[in-house]
């Protein structure tokens, strides 16, 4: 039949992909056992000696492992928020002008924060906050007592996901834009004809074509809920920011300039890798259970 | 799009203009800040004067890039690497959509694929492993480690497989009768339909592999193979104060050069920027479906 | 393909035969000597013997990338250091990799390491050094260091009175040829705007309460007369900067705090002997919590940035004439200075051994004397061959023309004696005075002092003894004028007596592999609290207990075991 010959091709077609799949990112996975392990490198992967599960006991006897877990929590879904609604809501508003030259223009101008490195936003964050800077100056005009931003550790997973969401809000909503392009014209002026305002218009035609891809994106972004974002954080934090602000990356880089322990970075990579596992293999099942949909 | 005269519709276009004009401001505030102190003279930026408009005004860290042979040598390291990474990345990941979009009626293996790369996407097995692998294929130093090295982009392949899966099914009905089987299906019919999100994808490798700094460094053997973002991020870095030498105490001031560093990240992103209108049209615009659905 | 294994074989054997065979001085011990990997080479050891074959020497490389000095065709791998050593040893040095000072390096290096994948030879750090040795990738060094290393090298390890060696040798034996760096890394001073102070009618401060009274004069009388309120009494470190340098980080801590404890007779960070002569951690005890409590009353009155540690550049207070005062070694004419009198041409800073404290004295902590190493790989047939090529730097240093850095030499550590700094800054006193001539230094151990003294004149104007930025002349060469300036205005404080601190250790125990990064980080967390208000002051009688029960006291008692 048809369908017999198909499949020879389809794996043709994979065959390519899944070879530099194997080599760059299956094959390394033996690396794993480092988790394991007293790696010594001096006797390498196979015969450092295995110590179970002594590296994950370590990382949860110290005092801070709550506080450090719950900030990167904390941080990351605020984060996964962010990245997911600002870029939705921004693609919805660029997709309603009807200025294309504006469309464009401001389309680009977006995206430009993704290419600054946080080695170089740093910088210009705690510029910006100082205590002589443009949002104290700001804050002065309307009467409110200078802030010393980078000291409170009340307001730094604020400026962490704020400025996190700034930076890649642009990027996220070419994603979006894409999208919106495979939605049909001929549905909005069915809307239009039936009655519809603007506002009804997005909410019963643009939302719904976006349904799927804003899906995709959310459960894709379930990955990354202990990713809290390493190279922000460590450019932008200080001691008195680590009670809301050390997340689990900061600590284990902090562990690492000591001691070179891999076992122990190893470990936490694993434990951040079922973590999202788990939770996309739970939405999936969800997602196919109640919404009869296969996400992917 | 439809047309509305109500006051209502003009409000709404004049706030939403407002509005995004503003965010649009915000966003470029950064990257007018690095122009201004890449043409300031440089105690004046290391004096902190410098905030929107050059102190100082003068070419000077432009004119010792434009000079420097390193900097044109991984420039065009980098624009080999992009070239050949697009290239690669896009013909590769079309291609592994493809099938992966199919049903599992017509592709009984295609979950078991699908769930690899979600696996492979979530766990690894850290920088060594990858680094020893990397080594051991013999990829070391050459312009294949810095392509091939990210491994397959498995987001980009997703976002493919998602967009072909939403194209109709009466697709595949009028090909299959037409007599065309997988690759003409693929490259007649869903490549040209998928022009929104493969032109986002590609965008998505063009600013990976341009901006791509750390293999640049582990996976070559020095700057004359650096490509540009790693040349660059060697001057932006930090330097350990605690055990310098003399010959270092004496670069401390050439190292920390706001004004240079900040040309230098300049001239590297301009490219991507020029790059990027042209792929824009693409995903603004866009090709609408309506042809399909008679 | 058999004939072809024939001819190999045949070549193989003509080698070795050739080997064995030398040409060159053979006495007894060779024929022991051949079959012990590590310890080759026939004959006496000559610690600057010119291999009579050809060896090679693979090793990564740091290199400087803002360094454009190599004349054309002139590489990293190739110049005019590596020339020498091949003419002078018959060594081929070739460079596997290379990466940039800092954290690029860092990073090779430990790569390297992790996957064991190393050239024969690398400089690295302690951290890195502890590693190698526990996974077993180096070579024993002891028999070629004792039998190789020139007595330059010895005499300059001998003066670190044993630190140096200790650093290198883990159960008896040595794995590293440490460096030997410049003491006065380590000591930090007071630099103040002197013209301020000649402005207020104030004299540089002696002790803390003085310091207190300058600070705020200079907070509170507008010294820079621009009508704004806008000066810093002290500057302070910026985001993720130390307050003071640590036994594991204990040089070049600019924008610290230090002399302030230091006049407390509190050391932080530093592994001390308390009277019983048991080892104790200086955190924790009371004088640190005397120096942190003048310290939280100074900021809270505004007499300390109040952006410290978090504000993005330490250096800019200083550059752009705002800060009156800030605690750093003696080389800030290569750091802030040169900016700040760029933007400010008054701008007189002044550097003193100050505050004391209540005894009169200056209390220093001193850094390590030796940061980084010169390790070989395991298996390696040549490990005196770094032995022998740091000889020969040691010895002929003072002869290179420095218009190339000499860290283009392959393998390079700093080894110097240790007090170069006030040694070049009396010397460079004495000539201009004219009690001296140029010829009267005649050790070449201090390699750059001929060039120092050759060029003094350039940069600074008479009077030779009045060291006011307006006898000195910047901009005749800028690069010299750092040098010169750091020297006789930086080091010539250093000659004076004053009271130098050791820590008892400059590396890790055991235990501290696993404990240390969670103390630290809550003695960061405590005492910037403390400082900036916004912890109360007692809240270190706490952070003492809980150091002490999470791990603190367990590694104070492997502190005692090691220094036994």
């Amino acid at each position: 039949m048809r369908n017999r010959s198909f499949i020879k091709h389809y794996y043709i077609m994979l065959l390519p992909g899944f070879v530099w799949l194997l080599f760059i990112s299956i094959i390394p996975m033996f690396g794993i056992a480092i988790a394991f392990q007293d790696f010594n490198p001096g006797q390498g992967i196979w015969k450092s000696t295995w110590i179970g599960l002594e590296n994950f006991e370590y990382m949860f006897s110290l005092n801070d492992t709550k506080t450090i877990f719950f900030n990167t929590v904390n941080i990351a879904v605020m984060k996964i928020a962010g990245n997911l609604i600002v870029p939705l809501i921004f693609a919805i508003m660029l997709n309603e002008l009807r200025l294309m030259v504006v469309k464009r223009w401001v389309q680009t101008i977006v995206y430009l924060p993704h290419f600054l490195s946080w080695v170089i936003l740093s910088g210009i964050l705690l510029d910006v906050f100082s205590y002589t800077g443009p949002v104290n100056g700001l804050l002065n005009i309307l009467g409110i007592e200078p802030v010393l931003f980078f000291a409170r550790a009340d307001l730094f997973p604020f400026i962490v996901v704020g400025s996190d969401v700034w930076k890649e809000f642009g990027f996220n909503t070419i994603i979006y834009l894409a999208a919106l392009t495979g939605i049909s014209p001929s549905l909005y002026e069915a809307a239009s004809i039936d009655g519809a305002t603007r506002m009804r218009r997005i909410w019963h035609v643009t939302l719904p074509g976006l349904r799927t891809t804003i899906v995709l994106l959310a459960v894709l972004s379930l990955g990354n809920v202990l990713n809290a974002g390493f190279d922000q954080i460590f450019n932008l934090y200080n001691p008195l920011l680590y009670s809301t602000g050390d997340i689990i990356d900061t600590w284990v880089y902090r562990e690492g300039l000591l001691n070179m322990q891999y076992g122990l970075a190893t470990a936490v990579g694993l434990l951040k890798s079922v973590v999202s596992f788990v939770l996309i293999i739970v939405s999936y099942l969800l997602a196919s259970k109640f919404a009869n949909y296969r996400i992917f | 799009m439809i047309r509305e005269t109500t006051l209502r519709s003009r409000v709404f276009d004049i706030t939403l203009l407002v509005v995004l004009l503003l965010i649009a401001f915000l966003c470029i505030l950064p990257l007018w800040y690095t122009l201004a102190v890449s043409l300031s003279e440089k105690s004046a930026a290391a004096a902190g004067k410098v905030w929107l408009w050059p102190v100082g005004f003068n070419f000077n860290s432009y004119q010792q890039i434009i000079g420097d042979r390193s900097f044109f040598n991984s420039f065009w390291i980098s624009i080999q690497r992009v070239v050949l990474g697009a290239t690669i990345t896009f013909v590769v990941t079309t291609m592994m959509a493809y099938p992966l979009s199919r049903s599992p009626r017509e592709f009984r293996m295609r979950n078991v694929f699908m769930w690899i790369l979600v696996f492979t996407l979530l766990f690894n097995g850290g920088l060594i492993p990858w680094y020893m692998t990397v080594k051991a294929i013999g990829l070391y130093d050459t312009i294949w480690a810095l392509v091939l090295g990210g491994g397959v982009p498995v987001f980009n392949v997703i976002l493919i497989v998602n967009y072909f899966r939403n194209l109709p099914k009466e697709l595949d009905e009028a090909a299959l009768v037409d007599g065309a089987g997988p690759w003409r299906m693929l490259v007649t019919i869903y490549v040209p339909l998928a022009v929104p999100v493969l032109a986002t994808v590609t965008l998505f490798t063009i600013v990976y592999h341009w901006n791509e700094f750390f293999h640049g460094l582990v996976l070559t053997s020095g700057q004359d193979h650096y490509p540009l973002q790693t040349l660059i991020q060697q001057f932006v870095v930090v330097i350990d104060a605690s055990n310098m030498t003399e010959d270092q105490y004496k670069r401390m001031n050439e190292l920390s050069n706001q004004t240079l560093n900040a040309a230098k990240i300049f001239i590297a992103m301009l490219p991507v920027l020029i790059v990027y209108p042209f792929l824009q049209r693409f995903f603004i615009h866009g090709i609408t479906l309506g042809s399909v659905k008679e | 393909m058999g004939k072809k294994m024939v001819m190999v074989g045949m070549m193989l054997l003509l080698a070795f035969t050739s080997a064995c065979s030398s040409t060159g001085n053979e006495e007894n011990e060779t024929a022991e000597n051949n079959s012990t990997p590590g310890v080759v080479e026939e004959g006496p050891a000559d610690p600057f013997g010119k291999y009579d074959q050809a060896i090679t020497l693979t090793y990564g490389k740091e290199v400087d990338p803002t360094d454009k000095s190599l004349p054309a065709g002139d590489t990293p791998e190739n110049n005019q250091y590596s020339r020498y050593v091949k003419d002078n040893l018959n060594i081929d040095t070739k460079v596997t990799w290379q990466a940039a000072t800092g954290t690029n390096y860092e990073q090779k290096v430990n790569l390297a390491i992790s996957s064991n994948d190393l050239p024969d030879a690398l400089v690295v750090k302690d951290t890195q050094l502890r590693a190698m040795v526990k996974a077993g990738q180096l070579e024993d060094l002891t028999d070629a260091f004792n039998r190789y290393a020139s007595p330059a090298m010895k005499s300059y390890m001998e003066k670190t009175n044993g630190v140096s060696a200790e650093a290198v040798t883990f159960d008896g034996k040595m794995y590293a040829i440490p460096s030997i760096q410049v003491h006065s890394d380590g000591v930090h001073q007071m630099w103040i705007r002197k013209d301020w102070l000649d402005k207020l009618g104030l004299e540089p401060p002696k002790t803390v309460e003085e310091l207190e009274n300058v600070a705020k004069a200079f907070v509170e009388q507008d010294p820079d007369g621009n009508g704004k309120n806008d000066t810093i009494g002290i500057a302070g470190q910026q985001n993720g900067g130390r307050l003071y340098a640590n036994f594991l980080e204990s040089t070049n801590n600019t924008y610290g705090l230090d002399p302030i404890f230091g006049a407390y007779k509190a050391y932080p960070g530093y592994w001390l002997k308390d009277d019983a002569g048991n080892p104790v951690y200086g955190s924790i005890l009371p004088e640190t919590k005397e120096a942190l409590a003048k310290l939280r009353d100074m900021y809270a009155n505004g007499l300390i940035d109040k952006e410290l540690g978090i504000r993005k550049s330490a250096s800019e207070p200083v550059v752009n004439g705002n800060a009156g005062i800030f605690f750093a070694p003696w080389w800030m004419g290569y750091g802030p200075l040169p900016d700040a009198i760029k933007n400010d041409p008054n701008a007189n800073w002044q550097a003193y051994l100050l505050p004391l404290d209540a005894d009169g004295q200056f209390n220093a902590h001193m850094g390590a004397p030796s940061t980084v190493f010169v390790v070989v790989r395991k298996g390696y047939e040549h490990p005196e061959a770094v032995i022998k090529m740091l000889n020969l730097l040691i010895r002929d240093e003072s002869k290179f023309d420095i218009s190339v850095p000499v860290g283009h030499y392959p393998l390079r550590v700093p080894m110097s004696y240790m007090d170069e700094s006030e040694y070049s800054a009396k010397a460079l006193q004495e000539v201009l005075a004219g009690t001296k001539k140029p010829e009267d230094f005649t050790d070449p151990g201090y390699k750059l002092l001929a060039a120092d003294i050759q060029n003094v004149k350039k940069v600074k104007k008479e009077p030779y003894d009045n060291m006011d930025i307006q006898y000195w002349d910047p901009q005749a060469d800028l690069g010299v004028w750092s040098r010169i300036y750091s020297l006789l205005v930086g080091s010539s404080s250093l000659q004076q007596d004053y009271n130098k601190v050791y820590s008892l250790l400059y590396s890790q125990t055991r235990t501290m592999e696993s404990r240390w990064s969670n103390l630290k980080k809550l003695e960061d967390e405590t005492f910037l609290k403390i400082i900036m208000g916004a912890a109360p002051l007692d809240t270190f009688d706490t952070f003492v207990s809980d150091w002490k029960k999470q791990g603190g006291d367990k590694i104070t008692e492997e502190v005692k075991e090691y220094v036994k």
